[in-house]
């Protein structure tokens, strides 16, 4: 720092009073941006919570009468259209994220296999699935669903209309996302079990540990981080489920897979007139839900960690 | 030695198993792309088509009006491009700014940016259309490229790789009298290569499978990103009436992400082990 004062002054004699804004130029850009697309619309979406709006004419302040309609005044469409959307969301991350993380850990666990070749397209073969576009994903999975024409019923020789009841809306919902959820966890805990010391193994196995024991005492404990840090990041992920239900079922049969992104943007960019003001104060509560529940995550695995 | 063989073709027919599955959707989406609708409709389930036609894809490129699939990828193609540009030169001069750059309460001001960044994005949707709509973006490009470049996952990654190199790297530099922007272009960048390439990677990708904001500030058919305008095919060629077209938009749309992977593979794996800080 001395020298480059030094030789600021040497070369420039406004060096000093220029050099002190220099950090603009390079975090200006990034800070401006930040301050228009993620801090204001964090801001302005809260504000929008509290007024009524209809993105057109002036927000009108009503104070906490929306989050008043949407938790407790019962005759309020607004009310039964947070409950369900919330609770098919809530249903979406319980059915997905044992899955998504007990899954890839399965397979990065039988893939810790020494003798075995080709790992590097197994892996790729799962992870790929991931890169590709939702939708498209979804228009293949349900030409695959098709009662007339899909091979699933041609399979297993039966006519279900797998989008139009339950529980075979759901499980079309589950294929169509899981295909594509369980790569990125898989190539995380691989690296992760590469880096337990073949030590510890070792020494499990002259102590006669089995592939079960050695699973829970050595790679478990060994690899908690990534596996928080998974757990975290795809639980935060699947509370945003959107596209997977809206191509699949449009939220149906009878809204029983309408999650609560879907109630969001309709009421805010439906066909109708628009009620954004209620449309943010159901996004507020989505977002409280998903920070209280990353909260509780964290708070539970640093406890466990530590004890 | 016998229980070790045992073990490995059990693992063998595992993954064998397993990745049939995951590869089935993405062969029977591609393989029925190739198929008539009569070659559809027949009883019973066939992986391959009886005759291989192309008449699908022609038929995609004829369309230019109700479902113009062709704007549409080249639509995505110049909007994931630029953003990932953008998100290379923004990020890396944060980046450098945020380690490289002296300045009062430079890394609380990081901080705190970092965490309000994590406050979740569902919140963000309808007041971030009302912004873009006084920018007068609505239905522009600039709508679904500018936007997501306020992210701060990026920042964080290559911030986090700046760290790691040496002060004395630009020090002596300094000392040669060269300007921060010289050391930022000269020594930094190209350090940082690889995390820029996949910071690059991740927002193309990204970008290009977007889909609930594309459709909100989108309307405009002609404008349309790809990912966006697959679900209007699914209405136009509702009850898969036209499912050979259907599949080969499918996979149109599925190529550049798959393709990039393919060319790029060990830049995507070390890049998500990156983000936990496993290496």
């Amino acid at each position: 720092m001395q020298t480059s004062e030094a030789v600021s002054t040497n070369t420039n004699a406004k060096g000093n009073k220029k050099k002190s804004f220099q950090f603009l130029y390079f975090i200006g850009p990034h800070l401006i941006l930040f301050f228009v697309f993620v801090l204001l619309p964090i801001v302005y979406g809260i504000y929008s919570s509290f007024t009524q709006w209809n993105l057109i004419s002036d927000q009108t302040w009503v104070g906490l009468n929306n989050y008043k309609t949407i938790l407790l005044d019962q005759d309020s469409t607004f009310y039964f259209q947070f409950r369900n959307g919330l609770k098919n969301t809530l249903l979406f991350v319980l059915y997905t994220i044992p899955f998504q993380i007990l899954f890839p850990l399965l397979i990065a666990t039988v893939m810790q296999h020494k003798g075995l070749k080709f790992k590097g397209l197994f892996q790729a073969i799962f992870y790929v699935p991931g890169l590709v576009s939702a939708s498209a994903g979804a228009l293949i999975w349900l030409l695959i669903f098709n009662p007339r024409l899909g091979p699933m019923n041609n399979l297993v020789n039966s006519d279900i209309v797998w989008t139009a009841q339950q529980p075979y809306a759901w499980i079309v919902i589950f294929v169509m996302s899981m295909w594509g959820a369980i790569g990125g966890n898989l190539i995380i805990y691989r690296s992760a079990m590469a880096g337990v010391s073949e030590d510890l193994y070792e020494a499990a196995e002259i102590d006669g540990a089995g592939a079960i024991r050695k699973f829970i005492s050595i790679t478990l404990p060994s690899i908690r981080f990534p596996l928080f840090y998974t757990f975290v990041m795809s639980t935060a992920g699947a509370f945003n489920v959107y596209v997977q239900p809206l191509m699949a079922t449009n939220g149906g049969p009878n809204q029983s897979t309408t999650v609560l992104m879907m109630y969001i943007r309709n009421l805010a960019f439906g066909s109708g007139e628009s009620v954004a003001g209620m449309a943010s104060a159901m996004a507020v509560l989505l977002g409280l839900v998903i920070l209280a529940v990353s909260a509780l995550q964290f708070y539970v695995m640093t406890k466990r960690s530590k004890g | 030695m016998k229980k070790n063989n045992v073990s490995k073709y059990l693992a063998y027919a595992f993954l064998i198993l397993l990745a049939l599955v995951w590869l089935f959707p993405a062969l029977f989406g591609l393989f029925t792309s190739f198929k008539s609708q009569g070659d559809i409709m027949e009883v019973g389930f066939r992986m391959f088509p009886a005759n291989w036609i192309v008449t699908n894809y022609l038929k995609l490129l004829q369309n230019t009006s109700s479902a113009p699939i062709i704007t549409w990828f080249f639509n995505s193609l110049f909007v994931s491009t630029t953003h990932a540009l953008l998100v290379v030169v923004v990020v890396s001069l944060a980046a450098f700014g945020y380690t490289r750059v002296n300045f009062k309460g430079r890394d609380a001001l990081f901080y705190g940016v970092l965490a309000i960044s994590m406050f979740p994005s569902a919140v963000n949707i309808i007041p971030s259309y009302k912004i873009v709509d006084s920018l007068g973006w609505v239905n522009t490009y600039l709508a679904v490229i500018i936007p997501g470049l306020g992210g701060v996952g990026n920042v964080f990654l290559v911030r986090q790789f700046m760290q790691n190199i040496p002060a004395e790297y630009d020090e002596s530099a300094r000392m040669d009298g060269a300007s921060d922007f010289v050391i930022y272009k000269n020594i930094i960048l190209p350090l940082v290569k690889p995390v820029l390439i996949v910071a690059g990677m991740f927002s193309f990708v990204g970008s290009w499978n977007d889909f609930l904001w594309p459709t909100i500030v989108l309307s405009d058919v002609k404008k349309m990103t790809i990912t966006a305008g697959l679900q209007l095919l699914q209405d136009l060629y509702g009850n898969y009436v036209m499912i050979g077209q259907l599949m080969s938009a499918a996979v149109i749309a599925m190529i550049p992400t798959v393709l990039l992977f393919v060319f790029a593979q060990k830049y995507f794996i070390d890049s998500l082990n990156l983000n936990v800080g496993i290496k």
